[in-house]
């Protein structure tokens, strides 16, 4: 392997300092110098990421060898960084004391440089592979990091579903597109059309953010995947992405819940002069999901007929009223108690359809 | 090479030195530059250190040059220099060892720098 990195060569000599730099240049590295252990630590200190690994001497005047060594492995900045230790023959006793206070290895005087070569190969493998686990534990961290802003960042403007999905490993194929029966609710006003002719922007805008602060927390409780809204109209479906097996009875309780919140809503709203109703039209059907749009501007997205009938039964709704598909009206009967309305002709379909009303919800039975 | 400066520098030694750093003969002159002019402030200190009596003042001296000695291959002044060094240490001077090295450290001294200096002059 190749040698490169910086070395602090600790040691009293200045002859001996200069053959280990020269020694260590030939190997690829750079050397910083120090003439003692007190030197040695200041270094060691301002330059703990830099210094790959120290060739220390035992013997030294002012601070020697052990005591630069244990102060090394004190400091939680510095203890990471390999030490060889570098002695004469007649001092093999102690370098027995430095591998026991935490030095890596050591070298005897004179060096040869292709032991010495090989004691820093070793010394450094274990150096880069900690700077590698290091460099890769803060990369995990930060990448982390930015999915969590990302997602946080995301659901402000999507369904926390779909900010989810964007995010997780098995979004991809779900966004690329995939067939699946939904519930598609849609929810709009009545009489909506002559307020925003009439209402300064002002209140406009107020009253908007009362009523889809109150969808929206509703279709929060129900898990809902909110698709749009576009002004006062709103479009939610159920199972997808997440697989909800109640996916037509949470649509029937949501849109109840919202009728009841809408009540006292709607009454402030009289009071000012505005009359407004709220009606629901509640599909279930096969849809085709996914990402829809163009590059730079994609939504999640449900096309298929069960968003083309609610869309249609939400505008066929009175004041108050929830319109369900016959399909839609069967699957809850347990829970619901609906009032059929009649056929009702459905502009872009050939034949008129089935359509009930959910008057209330069934009560829980109580034991 | 003549027999003084044999005995006086471990030619293997100094040899191997240079051969450890790839054979670079400028840098082992550069080195022995060096040497020279470091060991003879280390001289000095020695002996005046020795003269002063002060053991402790020879320790430190006495112990870089013991080190720097032994890696040009100055065998006699390395010995000498570790010989005081360890009196130092046990903090007196007066063992026999001990005045027979501090009496000879700067003789010891000159006939290294002789023998470096003809080894700088015949590998120039």
């Amino acid at each position: 392997m190749s040698t490169s990195g910086i070395a602090l060569v600790v040691d009293d000599s200045r002859v001996n300092r200069l053959v280990l730099v020269r020694q260590l240049a030939a190997l690829g590295l750079e050397s910083l110098e120090a003439e003692n252990g007190a030197e040695a630590l200041d270094l060691v200190r301002a330059h703990a990421t830099d210094i790959d690994v120290v060739l220390l001497d035992v013997l030294m005047p002012e601070l020697d060898g052990y005591e630069t060594l244990a102060a090394m492995k004190a400091d939680e900045t510095t203890r990471h960084i390999g030490v060889i230790i570098v002695s004469g023959v007649e001092e093999l006793d102690s370098v027995v004391r430095c591998i026991e206070l935490g030095a890596t290895d050591y070298l005897v005087k004179p060096i040869n440089p292709r032991i010495l070569e090989a004691r820093l190969n070793a010394s450094l493998a274990a150096k880069r592979l900690r700077d590698l686990e290091l460099a890769h534990v803060e990369q995990e961290r930060a990448f982390t990091a930015t999915i969590e802003r990302q997602r946080a960042e995301l659901a402000r403007f999507l369904s926390p579903q779909i900010a989810q999905l964007i995010s997780s490993p098995e979004g991809e194929p779900l966004l690329a597109g995939h067939r699946r029966e939904i519930t598609v609710a849609f929810c709009d006003l009545r009489g909506f059309t002559t307020f925003a002719e009439q209402a300064e922007p002002e209140e406009l805008f107020g009253l908007l953010g009362e009523y889809h602060r109150m969808m929206g927390d509703t279709i929060t409780e129900y898990a809902g995947t909110l698709e749009h809204f576009a002004g006062d109209g709103v479009m939610i479906f159920f199972n997808d992405p997440v697989l909800q097996e109640d996916h037509v009875a949470r649509a029937v309780r949501m849109a109840v819940t919202m009728r009841e919140r809408f009540g006292p809503m709607s009454a402030g709203w009289r009071k000012r002069g505005y009359e407004l109703g709220f009606g629901v039209g509640i599909a279930v059907g096969y849809a085709t999901l996914g990402r829809i749009g163009f590059e730079g501007r994609h939504d999640y997205g449900a096309i298929g007929n069960v968003t083309i009938l609610a869309a249609r039964l939400s505008s066929q709704a009175g004041a108050d009223q929830i319109l369900l598909s016959q399909r839609a009206a069967a699957m809850v009967e347990d829970i619901a108690r609906v009032e059929s309305v009649g056929e009702l002709q459905i502009k872009g379909l050939s034949r008129p359809v089935s359509v009930s009303n959910v008057v209330d919800l069934v009560p829980v039975a109580t034991s | 090479m003549s027999d003084l400066h044999d005995g006086a520098l471990d030619l293997g030694v100094i040899d191997g030195l240079r051969a450890s750093v790839e054979g670079d003969t400028a840098f082992v002159i550069e080195l022995i530059e060096a040497f020279l002019a470091d060991s003879a402030v280390q001289v000095d200190a020695i002996e005046a250190a020795v003269a002063a009596g002060d053991a402790e003042a020879t320790v430190r001296p006495a112990h870089t040059l013991k080190s720097a000695s032994a890696t040009l291959g100055a065998m006699p002044l390395s010995v000498a220099a570790r010989t005081l060094e360890m009196a130092g240490r046990s903090g007196s001077l007066d063992a026999d060892d001990a005045r027979a090295a501090a009496a000879s450290i700067r003789g010891e001294w000159e006939a290294a720098a002789a023998a470096l200096h003809a080894w700088s002059a015949a590998n120039r």
